[in-house]
């Protein structure tokens, strides 16, 4: 056959293929929902997994306690019936009893009992286990530092159990709010190697979605769950998770039509999709994410060779660090990275808890002139001549630390050295690839950095601003008043009680600036418009995808 | 079987390199509302508290029984997903040695026999601008070109989703659009050079006094090339071919990242920025038998082109 014949052959093969007739099958795709991811998903066991994507389906796929949502005006969480028919406190607060729906079933069709519930809290609290939410169960009972699973947790019928706690405090519902596994698939086994055992992969859930297939860095799909007796059962039959992790191949995916769902997409194409693409809408999701610049608090030599806690040679000063702030173009930064998508930083409260924000502060704004004072009030000044501050023989120099590839944090710290200059302080650059990064942050090894921060959903600022060695704590900035303040907040009987105390702290961050807050930042979700009912909000892309229904069953792009 | 201690030697470096790196394989995953004491507990159950002689000990322990450990990242056994995603890679790699070695060597003979002609010139300028293009960025301008504005063929991934439910000859077709563009990026870079390589080695043998006899005895001109010149020119092609795998394995990082490709590629990156000691080591393993075997594979096709080398 000459090389001519063979490319007519495989052509017209093609084109038979491509047009053979379709008639009476059903386009999969008509009820189908394709979402883009950046990472997969490392197991579908929501003990042990880690990646936010696992957290994303695996809420789809397990019964939730409560079905819980946010509401956006109060700014605090709700909780509605889940798994969970109806609740009750008792005992000052510090024991919830829950009523359970006794008709969910596994998808084996096992019932879903009580003693799944506590086999899987059991598994949550156990060290041997690490999960990565043992942090839940802190404030249930204990025995010898070991989470005392019969003390916590009391089976009183096949619908009514009773969870024991220490103390009443806002979080509880929260907290009780872990997805429970079937204790019938993972009662033998080794609680060692949960993390990779391959029942993990083969989920049996009895939410309104099931695991169809999943290839590892290809897709995720997920069929509907027509046993599912929960009161949110899907409504579409599958919803397709694609893992692209090249942000531009994903943006033309959007564009194309052969993915519905795209987070984040950048505030640069905005304009572009808007222009060009009336097919997709775009969402802007309440910001719950910030970034900062962090300067170190404490002389980390000294912290680190004796333990002791002397203030920073450079950015110890209170004076020093408000400086810092006024002479950075904040607003400048913002508009020019973010433009409406992002919101100047005051403290790391986010202003989608309102009731707990402190709406009297004002942002620092830039001020070169007040920072040359601050500066010399601190006893720095320019006596050599040279352009740099010094004090003590000591110039005010520093090496400012950010994540290689991160284009926004590139710009803030080019910004921050020209910036810098201008009020006489020298600033070198340096970039490092994320992880070390990140370690050598938590690890208190970096004078100066740029970085970022995710909140929860109910505020509990302990990790941030409590102790010195929390890892959390990565400016090492300790305050007695917020210790107090802490103490305070996290014992109160709602979340509304710990108001005061929230923002009392919020004043004293504002004053003190132990880092300078930079922008808060409002992602952006690109929606086609066939899907209907995209409730997406702050709690997630996929918090309602038990509701999604597409609009035209024939708009979805095929080959 | 020399190649079993050139492989267990890279092994032994790449455990130890990578301990030696910088950067904690828990970091990623500690965020701000969880325990701190889950880092301590995760470090314990993934066995990165041992001391490393004993770390060592357990990774060789695993490898000479055929074990090669658990993901940390992926919290699998790294032996199913290599069997997931080699196969994945082994297609695309397969297709661009191809498409390398058949567009390589077309581009070579034509520009060797047109020696000095316009098609000559304007080959050689194509190629070279072709070698110098940097394939994430070819890669992105087809997408851009090729399948969001022209619409003619898949942006990325392997499959449309929901694939499975097609009928198979749909499910292959749908299979060679997905594999058209990242072959396209991951072969022409190597094709160009390959048909440059091929022009040299052309011209060379078509001056020797054996072609000149062949067209002495009144043999056409399509002989004199195809069966006398042509077969000698291919020996050192056949090497470089061998060689070029290595590069092919390489430039499947770049490709499998920009069209979503579910590969060795991907999954080497993904792995070492998770700093997944087990399967960095796997990814190594895998890319050194591939090279290994590509040279082999070299050898061999080294024998049946000329035919006076033989293996004892």
């Amino acid at each position: 056959m000459s090389p001519r014949i063979l490319f007519v052959a495989v052509l017209c093969c093609g084109l038979f293929v491509s047009c053979g007739s379709k008639s009476g099958e059903k386009d999969p795709m008509s009820e189908a929902a394709v979402v883009a991811l950046s990472g997969d998903a490392d197991n579908f066991n929501p003990v042990v997994s880690n990646s936010s994507t696992s957290s994303d389906i695996q809420g789809n796929i397990y019964p939730m306690m409560f079905d819980v949502s946010f509401d956006m005006r109060e700014g605090k969480l709700t909780y509605g019936k889940g798994l969970v028919n109806s609740w009750e406190f008792a005992n000052n607060g510090k024991d919830v009893i829950l009523h359970l729906r006794s008709d969910v079933r596994w998808e084996d069709g096992m019932l879903v009992t009580p003693e799944d519930i506590k086999f899987s809290f059991s598994l949550y609290g156990d060290p041997e286990v690490a999960s990565p939410r043992r942090s839940y169960l802190e404030s249930m009972i204990f025995t010898d530092n070991k989470f005392d699973v019969d003390k916590s947790i009391e089976i009183i019928d096949d619908s009514t159990m009773v969870f024991h706690f220490t103390k009443q405090y806002p979080l509880q519902l929260f907290h009780l709010n872990l997805s429970p596994i079937p204790k019938h698939v993972y009662r033998n086994a080794d609680r060692k190697t949960l993390r990779s055992n391959p029942a993990n992969e083969r989920p049996v859930g009895a939410g309104p979605f099931k695991l169809e297939d999943w290839v590892r860095q290809q897709q995720i799909i997920l069929t509907r769950n027509s046993k599912c007796t929960l009161p949110y059962p899907a409504k579409l039959e599958n919803v397709v998770f694609r893992v692209i992790s090249e942000p531009t191949t994903r943006l033309t995916e959007l564009k194309k039509g052969t993915v519905d769902v795209m987070r984040p997409v950048y505030p640069d194409d905005v304009k572009d999709i808007q222009e060009n693409n009336p097919q997709i809408k775009l969402l802007t999701l309440p910001p719950r994410s910030y970034e900062y610049i962090g300067w170190m608090n404490i002389d980390i030599e000294e912290y680190h060779s004796t333990g002791k806690i002397e203030p920073h040679p450079l950015f110890g000063d209170r004076r020093v660090r408000q400086a810092l702030t006024y002479a950075v173009n904040r607003k400048e930064i913002l508009e020019h990275e973010l433009g409406p998508y992002g919101e100047l930083a005051v403290t790391d409260f986010s202003p989608i808890f309102r009731w707990a924000i402190k709406h009297d502060l004002i942002p620092y704004p830039y001020d070169p002139e007040k920072s040359r004072q601050l500066l010399r009030s601190a006893g720095w000044s320019d006596s050599n001549g040279d352009g740099i501050l010094d004090k003590g023989g000591k110039d005010f120099e520093f090496t400012l630390h950010y994540n290689i590839g991160n284009k926004r944090r590139e710009y803030v710290a080019t910004v921050v050295q020209k910036e810098l200059k201008t009020i006489g302080i020298k600033v070198n650059l340096q970039s490092v690839e994320p992880v070390v990064l990140y370690q050598n942050i938590e690890d208190k090894q970096y004078d100066a950095f740029i970085a970022g921060f995710s909140v929860g959903l109910a505020i509990d600022p302990a990790g941030r601003w409590g102790e010195i060695s929390n890892p959390f704590n990565t400016v090492a900035f300790a305050n007695r008043r917020i210790q107090e303040l802490l103490k305070l907040g996290l014992h109160v009987a709602t979340e509304r009680d710990a108001g005061p105390f929230w923002k009392e702290i919020q004043g004293i961050l504002h004053q003190e600036q132990p880092c300078t807050f930079l922008y808060w930042v409002k992602d952006i979700v690109g929606v086609n418009r066939r899907l209907k009912s995209t409730n997406i909000n702050v709690l997630g892309v996929t918090d309602n995808m038990w509701d999604w229904t597409i609009g035209d069953p024939n708009s979805y792009m095929t080959y | 079987m020399s190649a079993v201690p050139l492989l267990f030697g890279l092994l032994t470096f790449t455990f130890f390199i990578i301990r030696l790196a910088p950067g904690d394989p828990v970091a990623l995953y500690i965020q701000g509302d969880v325990d701190p004491m889950y880092a301590e507990n995760l470090r314990n159950a993934l066995g990165l508290n041992d001391p490393l002689p004993l770390q060592y000990v357990k990774w060789l322990k695993g490898m000479l029984t055929g074990e090669l450990g658990v993901s940390f990242s992926k919290h699998a056994e790294v032996t199913r997903i290599l069997a997931q995603t080699i196969p994945n890679t082994l297609l695309l790699t397969f297709f661009a040695l191809v498409f390398n070695f058949f567009i390589g060597i077309a581009l070579g003979v034509t520009t060797a026999l047109k020696r000095g002609s316009a098609t000559d010139h304007m080959v050689n300028i194509t190629s070279l601008f072709v070698y110098s293009m940097p394939e994430f960025w070819l890669g992105l301008m087809l997408i851009l070109g090729v399948s969001l504005h022209l619409d003619l063929l898949p942006a990325s991934g392997m499959h449309s989703p929901m694939a499975h439910f097609l009928p198979t000859w749909h499910y292959l077709w749908d299979l060679v659009q997905h594999m058209i563009l990242p072959v396209f990026v991951l072969g022409v870079a190597s094709a160009a050079a390959t048909g440059r390589y091929m022009r040299g080695s052309l011209l060379e043998v078509i001056n020797q006094d054996y072609i000149r006899t062949a067209r002495a005895k009144g043999l056409s001109e399509m002989l004199v090339v195809g069966k006398h010149a042509l077969r000698n020119a291919l020996i050192p092609i056949i090497t470089l071919l061998g060689l070029s795998l290595p590069f092919l394995l390489g430039g499947a990082v770049i490709v499998e990242t920009v069209f979503a490709w579910p590969g060795m590629g991907k999954l080497t990156v993904d792995a070492i920025f998770a700093r997944d000691y087990p399967l960095i080591i796997a990814c190594t393993l895998v890319s050194g038998v591939m090279v290994i075997a590509g040279n082999l594979l070299a050898d061999i096709l080294y024998a049946i082109v000329d035919p006076r080398i033989r293996y004892e």
